[in-house]
């Protein structure tokens, strides 16, 4: 029998286990473009700071101007002009020196991506070379970090893409032979097969059937737990973070505004605006008329003074106006940024 | 394969629609003429010296038979589609009584050879030079190449021709400007031939990429460009992969599909640019033929010219188009 | 569309030169109505006379000041540019939006047609014109052929755009109010339409002042009425080079060269403004939220 294939360098993720994976801390990311003579700054990731531990999954909500591309963007070292980082940090616990990969030489770059971090982007239609068949992907984004020979290879590729329960063959189609589904599915697959530490998962089921969405979750919790990576899991869709996520940090305007243990977040959630939008989602039996928001999201170029969401807010008082709030524990492993619920709206 | 039968069918029907359409374009044409123009070209070509009436009767009758005068309105269009079927122009005029196919198969591979070689090479070169701008965006020398794209490309092929032969005519003579080969060589796979022959294609074939180079450059660099930020080649890149095989095999590779398209939609200009070129340089392609037969007034040449000119356009235009789904496996499927 | 001119025309290096290059030879064609000399009359001044203070550009072995007689040359070939670009835009706007928005059997067929056009090189076409009608080619004569000729690529082009319109919603509304197709395609779809348009009219001038030279020099058309190429062919047969009367030559294909050029340089440079994601390049690639 052939060895089996070796990943390079796994003793990296013994030693880091008990330490956050990833830690970001007051990160702000811009963008800044000069058109036509007017210069803009759009402060789409204003403050943010939070962390995700080894083996869970983190899940982040928002609407569509929240930042949470951006962030996400900025995590995974994908930033082009005109985005750029105009402060905080971000560390990663398998790049020592706490340097954000934005940072890293390309050489170290090379080493970590798809080994270390890896992702699931939004819109799966297409993230694989429409000219190539999809054997190709897997050996062009995980070739170089398996030693292994040819046959190996493939077989250890065979075995992995059983996991989220596809047949070998998809190995030989073109990508618009195979449906959505599919195509989630051997991103999944393809996001997975180095065994990253961390993985950032975007909109993962979005476009997708319901039913479809079920199966690709649970492909994606159940991937977790067998490999022990974290997942950062990003989606406007709560009904996604209930069902997977281990944790839940809920993001508007280029900010935080509460965090906390998944159940807890959904059975009490403290911030105006999650209550809101925990409230707003639908429950077989009730049918209480929902209420929406006064206003919109604000315009992230001119946002507004002091806590982004008070001109929205039922409870905005003075203060609210005036300073900015910060996120503060307000019970265990809960953390929330509002004055109503710490400290005081006058 | 069902479905390439399909798509076979589909481009073999306007392949055989743009020849029926050309064909019948020319035929209307040459009806428009107010005049009597059959009496007129022989009266051109008797005033020179003495044919015999023979010869000048079957120069009538084909000629008649090309301009569709024979007979009545029907007749005609049939006698002139028996005509072109069969390749047959009719003597010309201009060299009686060589027959006009003959004289148009001599000069075609001349014409092909230097449009064959020419139009691949530009295609291939300004291809992976705008390319390479596109996915290089700051490189200074990327950069300079574009503005001298931007300079040459829009410029008409006939004008490039011409400063091209004023300058290496005239001001500095180094390289021949005239004939397909050197006088007094001897044809045929001999060294000397074929060095000549390739001297003297040079001046026609750079004028030919000096515009067409500018083109397929400026396209590819816009092309790659909109490519880099695909969702295939941006997930590619967050894995890390080679950047060059991300630009071969992720952007390249797809970018040119248009290109390929794009040759089949351009073979026409860059015909037309050859012939004009070939005019300019007294290079003995078809293009040149078809010039000094207007001048003689040597109509089944012109005629000819202009047919095969449609039927081998409209020919490699089908080629290209067959060859298109070897290279797209999206096209496959229906 | 005014600011959208003037915009492109401080912040875009290619749009200000093109406009310069574009500028000067209008205004010299503007020239032409100052000109002392009639453009048809020949031996008015002493032949063959090199770039001077009298005639700036020198003169011509037929006895013409080559400045003036080019002013009416560069007006007459563009004003034949002009004519030939409206006529085809007609054709390319209509079938273009007809078949983009109709679809189905209507498209295939016009697409097929247009696809002859495109396919077909046309200088053969052109020079079996002039052989048939001779002397009887007037410039309008031309103009007209090539309109018709010309339309096959950019009708494509727009058709492309009629296609992506067609499935927007506000497409949808008016033809829930009840809008004729007609109505749509002109009120509608029009403006939308026009920028693509303005660009293509660039490109289409290039083609059709680029061909009409090259029939010129060769002779093909009424070289009796002053064109750029007209210039270049009479400088041929006057071996203008060999005796060495270079004016002759250069300053006609100087500012062909620069109108070209300068066309081009617009067309390029509107395209990429109206395509959004080239102009956010243009600030550093793509937003995001």
């Amino acid at each position: 029998m052939t060895a089996a294939p070796t990943l390079a360098a796994d003793s990296m993720r013994a030693t880091t286990a008990q330490r956050p994976v990833l830690h970001v801390e007051d990160l702000k990311a811009y963008y800044r473009t000069r058109h036509f003579g007017v210069e803009r700054e759009v402060k789409a990731v204003d403050g943010v700071t939070f962390e995700v531990r080894a083996n869970e999954i983190y899940g982040l909500a928002g609407e569509s101007s929240s930042g949470k591309s951006t962030l996400i963007k900025t995590i995974a070292a994908a930033m082009r002009p005109p985005l750029e980082i105009v402060g905080g940090t971000l560390a990663f616990s398998f790049f020592p020196g706490g340097k954000g990969l934005h940072q890293a030489t390309s050489a170290e770059l090379a080493a970590m991506r798809w080994r270390r971090l890896s992702y699931i982007m939004q819109g799966s239609m297409s993230v694989l070379n429409p000219v190539r068949r999809v054997r190709r992907s897997f050996e062009d984004f995980a070739g170089r970090h398996v030693r292994a020979t040819v046959a190996s290879f493939e077989t250890h590729v065979r075995e992995h893409l059983a996991l989220v329960r596809l047949e070998p063959g998809v190995l030989d189609a073109y990508p618009h032979e195979l449906s959505g589904g599919m195509r989630q599915r051997v991103t999944i697959a393809l996001a997975t097969i180095c065994r990253p530490d961390f993985v950032i998962a975007d909109e993962p089921t979005t476009a997708l059937d319901v039913v479809v969405q079920k199966d690709v979750l649970d492909m994606i919790r159940n991937i977790q737990r067998e490999m022990g990576s974290s997942l950062l899991l990003v989606t406007h869709d709560l009904g996604v973070h209930a069902y997977v996520t281990d944790r839940l940090a809920v993001m508007y305007a280029g900010r935080l505004v509460e965090e906390a243990r998944t159940p807890e977040l959904f059975s009490s959630p403290q911030h105006p605006y999650t209550r809101h939008l925990i409230a707003s989602l639908p429950r077989i039996g009730d049918n209480t008329p929902r209420v929406s928001l006064t206003g919109s999201p604000p315009n992230l170029a001119a946002p507004p003074s002091g806590c982004r969401f008070h001109p929205r807010c039922p409870l905005a008082g003075d203060r609210c106006r005036r300073e900015t709030p910060v996120m503060t524990a307000s019970g265990p492993d809960h953390r929330v940024a509002c004055f109503a619920v710490s400290g005081g709206t006058a | 394969m069902r479905f390439y039968a399909k798509y076979f069918a589909q481009r073999l029907l306007q392949f055989l629609l743009v020849v029926f359409i050309g064909i019948n374009l020319t035929y209307v044409i040459t009806h428009a003429t107010p005049i009597d123009p059959v009496e007129q070209s022989i009266a051109a070509v008797t005033s020179f010296g003495n044919t015999s009436p023979e010869a000048i009767n079957m120069m009538r009758q084909s000629l008649r038979e090309l301009y569709g005068l024979t007979g009545g309105p029907y007749e005609q269009y049939i006698a002139f589609w028996r005509r072109i079927a069969v390749a047959d122009f009719g003597p010309s005029l201009s060299a009686f009584p060589t027959p006009v196919s003959t004289l148009i198969a001599r000069a075609l591979p001349w014409t092909i050879g230097l449009l064959a070689t020419a139009t691949l090479l530009t295609w291939l070169l300004g291809n992976l030079l705008g390319g390479l701008a596109g996915y290089y965006q700051d490189k200074a020398s990327l950069k300079f190449l574009a503005v001298i794209a931007m300079g040459l490309h829009p410029v008409p092929y006939y004008i490039v021709a011409f400063v091209l032969l004023v300058m290496f005519g005239y001001l500095w003579p180094l390289l021949p400007i005239a004939g397909g080969y050197g006088m007094n060589i001897e044809q045929g796979l001999n060294p000397t031939f074929v060095l000549s022959v390739l001297k003297h294609s040079i001046l026609p074939a750079l004028s030919l990429m000096l515009v067409g180079l500018g083109g397929w450059f400026l396209g590819m660099r816009s092309l790659v460009s909109n490519i880099v930020s695909e969702d295939y080649v941006v997930y590619a890149e967050l894995a890390g992969v080679d950047q060059r095989r991300i630009l071969g095999s992720y952007v390249m590779r797809n970018a040119l599909l248009p290109q390929v398209t794009g040759l089949a939609l351009s073979l026409g200009a860059i015909f037309n640019g050859a012939i004009i070129t070939e005019q300019v340089f007294g290079y003995p392609g078809v293009g040149s033929l078809l010039v000094s037969a207007v001048y003689a007034g040597d109509y089944g040449l012109v005629l000819g010219v202009a047919t095969i000119s449609i039927i081998g356009v409209s020919t490699a235009v089908l080629i290209i188009d067959l060859v298109y789904p070897l290279l797209d496996p999206r096209v496959r499927t229906a | 569309m005014l600011t959208t001119l003037r915009d492109l025309l401080r912040y875009n290096v290619e749009f200000r030169i093109g406009a310069i290059l574009v500028g000067l030879v209008a205004g010299m064609s503007a020239l032409s109505l100052f000109s002392p000399y009639s453009p048809i009359d020949t031996f008015v001044v002493a032949p063959d006379m090199p770039p001077s203070l009298a005639h700036p550009f020198g003169t011509t072995s037929r006895g013409q000041d080559v400045f003036w007689h080019l002013t009416f040359a560069i007006r007459n070939t563009l004003a034949f540019g002009i004519v030939v670009a409206l006529l085809s835009r007609i054709l390319s706007l209509v079938i273009g939006l007809v078949s983009g928005y109709k679809g189905g059997w209507i498209d295939r067929v016009l697409m097929s047609i247009n696809d002859t056009f495109i396919v077909i090189p046309l200088f053969p076409i052109l020079v079996l014109f002039y052989f048939v009608l001779r002397d009887r080619m007037s410039w309008t004569t031309l103009a007209v052929i090539m309109a018709l000729l010309g339309w096959a690529y950019d009708a494509r082009l727009i058709r492309s755009l009629a296609l992506s319109l067609r499935t927007r919603e506000f497409t949808h509304t008016a033809v829930f109010s009840g809008m004729s197709t007609r109505q749509i395609l002109a009120r509608e779809h029009l403006p939308f339409v026009m920028p693509i348009v303005f660009a293509t009219t660039m490109n289409n001038m290039n083609w059709s002042i680029g061909l009409e030279v090259t029939l010129s020099v060769l002779g093909f058309t009424d070289i009796n009425s002053p064109t750029i190429g007209g210039m270049i062919y009479w400088a041929n047969q006057h071996t203008a080079l060999v005796a060495g009367v270079w004016w002759w030559l250069a300053f006609p294909v100087v500012s062909i060269i620069g109108l070209f050029i300068g066309l081009f340089l617009l067309a390029v440079s509107m395209n990429e403004h109206i395509d959004p994601r080239s102009r956010l390049r243009r600030l550093g690639s793509g937003g995001g939220s």
